[in-house]
C-alpha cells in the first residue's frame, strides 16, 4: 500500500470515527472540548503549512485566526449578515491581512520573522483592548469598533439552536468545526504532496538552489500565507459563532504558546504532526484542569523538553522506531535465511 | 520648549531602560545566533528578585541590587548549561532554540506567578521624589535610571573592550570557528555571555518595576520592544543596539506626545517594518553575501 493511500484510508477511519463520536459520547462538555480540539487542530495544521513545510518561522497564526472572527463578528454585527455568510467573507479578510504579514516579512529570515510577526500581533492586540473611542451606541452605553477589552457580542450565531432544538445543537457546532478540519487537513495534504509542497520543501532546504531553478520565493512565500490565511480564518470565525463572544484573549500569548507546543510536540512538518500534537496537548491539558497554575509551566516544559529530546516531535520519534523494528526484523529475516 | 524638555526626558528614560535589554539580547545573538525569548521573564525575575531582597530579607538597596544581578548571572549560566548547551550545533539550531528559550520563559514566568500571584506589588526599590527643571518635573528615580543605565553601557564597553573575556566574546562574535582555533575556550565564554545578559536583564528589570509594578507578565511588552530595537539596529550588534535604544527611546516618547500612549506600539512598528524594507538586517547591520 503506497503512503499517500495509507494516509487516505487512516484519515477516512479518523472521520468515521469523528462522526459517530456525539452520538455514543456522555454529556455536552467532552463534545465541547472535541469542537475545541478541531477548531485548534485546524490553525495549527495551517500553520504547520507556514512554519513546517514551508520553514518561515512565522508567529501570527493566532493573529491572523482572531482576524477571521473579528472580521465575521464585524460582518454580523454591523452589516446584520447571517454568520453562514459572514463566514466566507472573515476568512477572505484573514486572508488580506496574512498577505500583508506576508509582504511584510518577504525580506526577512529566521528570527527575523518571528519578531516581526510576533510584534504585529502585539500591536493589534494593543490597539483592541485600548480602542474607547464610540462607534455605535447600544441603548445607552457606547461601543467600540472593535469591542475593545470587553470583546463583541450580540452578532447572531449559526442558528443550530432553531435547527436542531436545544438538546443537539451543540452537535451542530461539533459537526461545522468537524467538516471545517476535515477541508483543511486536506486541503494541506493536497499542498503538501503536490508541486506546490516540492516548491515549498525547495525553498525551505536551499533557498539559493530553488531560486536559481526558478522557483519564485515572492510568489510561493505569498501563496503559503494566503492560502493558510483562508482556513486559519475560517476556523476563527467558526470559533467567534460558537462561543458568541469575540475578545481580545485570543491575541494573548498562552493560546499562541499552546499552539505552538501543538505544533512542535506532534512533529514539525509532518503530515499527522499536527493533529497528533493537538490531541496530546488537549489531553494534557485537559489532566491539568484542576491544577491551572501548573498549565501555563508545564505546556513551556513541554516546548523546551520536545525541542531538546525529540526535536521531530512524537510523530517523528514514533517513525523512527518503526524504521528501527523494520530494520531489525529484516536483519533477523536475513539470518534465518542464511541458516537454511 | 517645556513639551520639547518633558519629551526628551522621557524618551531619555525609556531609551535608558530599554538600552541594557536590547544589549543583553545582542550579546547573546552576537555570540551564539540565539535569540533569547526569555527576556521577559528574566527581566520579571529581577524585579521581584529585587523585591524579595529588600521588602523580605530586609537588604539595604545596594545590596539587594548586587543579589538581584546575581540572581540574572545564575539564572543565565543555568539556561545555557542545562538546555542550550545540549542544542548547539545540531539541525536547525536557530529556530529550535528560540522555542526552547520560549518554553525556558513561560516556566520561569509560571513559577513566579506561583511564588508571588497574579496581583501588582509595588517595587520597594522605588526612589520618591524630584525636581523642577523649569517647569517640568523631573523624578529622581528617571534620573537614577539614566545615570545607572549610563554607568552599566560604560562598564560593558570596557569589558569588551579591554578584558581577556571581552576579547574573546567579540573574537566569538565575529567568527566562531577562527576563535576555536585559536584556543578560545568557546564553551567558557558562551556560560560567561550568558551570565553578562542574565546580570543585566535582572538590572533591567529592576528600573522597569520601578517605573510600572510588579506582576508576571510585566516583562513581555518591554522585550517586545526590545526585539524591536534589535531589529532596527541589527540583530547582534551591540553598540547599535545601543544608539538605536535611545532613538527609538525619543521616538516613543514623541508620539506618545503627539499621538497618544494607544499609538505607540504600533508606530514602533511601522518603523521597524519601513527600516526592514529599506535595509533588511537593520540600520546598523552589515549585509551578509551567501556563497553557494
Amino acid at each position: 500500500m503506497s503512503a499517500t493511500r495509507r494516509n487516505v484510508l487512516a484519515g477516512l477511519v479518523l472521520l468515521a470515527i469523528a462522526i459517530a463520536l456525539p452520538f455514543v459520547l456522555p454529556g455536552r462538555y467532552l463534545i465541547g472540548q472535541l469542537t475545541l480540539f478541531f477548531i485548534w487542530a485546524t490553525v495549527v495544521t495551517q500553520w504547520n503549512l507556514v512554519f513546517g513545510v514551508a520553514g518561515i518561522f512565522s508567529l501570527a497564526q493566532m493573529a491572523i485566526f482572531a482576524f477571521g472572527g473579528y472580521a465575521t463578528a464585524m460582518v454580523g454585527l454591523y452589516g446584520g449578515w447571517n454568520l453562514w455568510l459572514a463566514l466566507p467573507v472573515g476568512a477572505l479578510a484573514a486572508v488580506v491581512f496574512s498577505l500583508v504579514v506576508g509582504l511584510a516579512c518577504l525580506r526577512l529570515k529566521g528570527p527575523y520573522v518571528a519578531l516581526l510577526t510576533l510584534a504585529i500581533a502585539q500591536g493589534m492586540y494593543l490597539l483592541i483592548i485600548t480602542d474607547t473611542a464610540c462607534f455605535s451606541m447600544e441603548g445607552v452605553t457606547c461601543r467600540n469598533f472593535t469591542g475593545g477589552t470587553r470583546g463583541l457580542a450580540k452578532y447572531g450565531d449559526f442558528g443550530f439552536r432553531e435547527w436542531l432544538g436545544y438538546k443537539y445543537m451543540a452537535f451542530g457546532d461539533y459537526y461545522l468545526a468537524l467538516g471545517v478540519l476535515v477541508l483543511a487537513t486536506a486541503f494541506s495534504m493536497f499542498l503538501m504532496f503536490g508541486p506546490i509542497g516540492a516548491a515549498f520543501q525547495a525553498l525551505r532546504d536551499s533557498p539559493e538552489y530553488a531560486t536559481a531553478r526558478g522557483v519564485s520565493r515572492f510568489k510561493f512565500q505569498m501563496l503559503v500565507f494566503a492560502s493558510s490565511a483562508f482556513f486559519t480564518g475560517l476556523a476563527g470565525g467558526v470559533f467567534a459563532g460558537y462561543y458568541k463572544v469575540m475578545g481580545a484573549n485570543t491575541l494573548y500569548l498562552s493560546p499562541l504558546l499552546f499552539l505552538l507546543a501543538m505544533m512542535v510536540v506532534g512533529g514539525l512538518g509532518r503530515t499527522w504532526g499536527p493533529l497528533v500534537g493537538a490531541a496530546a496537548l488537549m489531553l494534557a491539558d485537559e489532566g491539568l484542569k484542576d491544577f491551572p497554575e501548573y498549565r501555563f509551566m508545564g505546556i513551556g516544559a513541554a516546548l523546551v523538553l520536545f525541542v531538546m529530546l525529540w526535536p521531530r516531535g512524537i510523530v517523528g520519534a514514533a517513525e523512527a522506531i518503526g524504521a528501527q523494528l523494520q530494520k531489525r526484523r529484516s536483519e533477523l529475516g536475513g539470518t534465518s535465511t542464511r541458516q537454511h | 520648549m517645556d513639551t520639547t524638555t518633558q519629551i526628551i526626558i522621557s524618551g531619555l528614560t525609556l531609551g535608558a531602560m530599554y538600552a541594557i535589554s536590547t544589549v543583553s539580547l545582542s550579546l547573546i545573538w552576537g555570540a551564539l545566533n540565539v535569540l533569547n525569548m526569555a527576556q521577559g521573564a528574566l527581566l520579571t525575575l529581577g524585579g521581584y528578585a529585587a523585591y524579595t531582597a529588600s521588602a523580605a530579607l530586609g537588604l539595604n538597596a545596594p545590596l539587594a541590587i548586587l543579589l538581584t544581578v546575581a540572581a540574572g548571572g545564575l539564572f543565565g549560566v543555568a539556561m545555557y548549561a542545562l538546555v542550550v548547551r545540549h542544542m548547539l550545533d545540531r539541525e536547525g539550531f536557530e529556530v529550535n532554540v528560540i522555542i526552547a528559550t520560549i518554553g525556558i520563559g513561560m516556566v520561569l514566568e509560571a513559577g513566579l506567578q506561583k511564588l508571588y500571584g497574579a496581583y501588582p506589588i509595588r517595587q520597594p526599590l522605588t526612589v520618591e521624589g524630584g525636581f523642577f527643571l523649569g517647569n517640568v518635573y523631573v523624578p529622581y528615580n528617571s534620573v537614577i535610571i539614566v545615570l545607572t543605565s549610563a554607568a552599566l553601557m560604560l562598564v560593558l564597553a570596557a569589558v569588551l573592550a579591554r578584558t581577556r573575556m571581552g576579547r574573546a566574546i567579540r573574537a566569538i562574535s565575529q567568527n566562531r570557528d577562527a576563535a576555536r582555533l585559536m584556543g578560545v575556550p568557546v564553551e567558557l565564554v558562551y556560560a560567561q555571555v550568558f551570565a553578562l545578559a542574565g546580570g543585566l536583564s535582572a538590572a533591567s528589570g529592576i528600573m522597569l518595576s520601578t517605573i510600572t509594578t510588579l506582576a508576571p507578565t510585566m516583562g513581555y511588552d518591554p522585550m517586545l520592544k526590545a526585539f524591536i530595537i534589535c531589529v532596527v539596529a541589527g540583530l547582534g550588534n551591540v553598540m547599535g543596539a545601543l544608539y538605536a535604544a535611545f532613538l527609538l527611546g525619543l521616538f516613543e516618547s514623541t508620539v506618545q506626545f503627539a499621538l497618544g500612549v494607544r499609538f505607540a506600539f504600533i508606530s514602533m512598528l511601522v518603523l521597524v517594518i519601513a527600516v526592514l524594507i529599506w535595509r533588511p538586517y537593520g540600520l546598523f547591520g552589515r549585509t551578509r553575501v551567501t556563497k553557494l
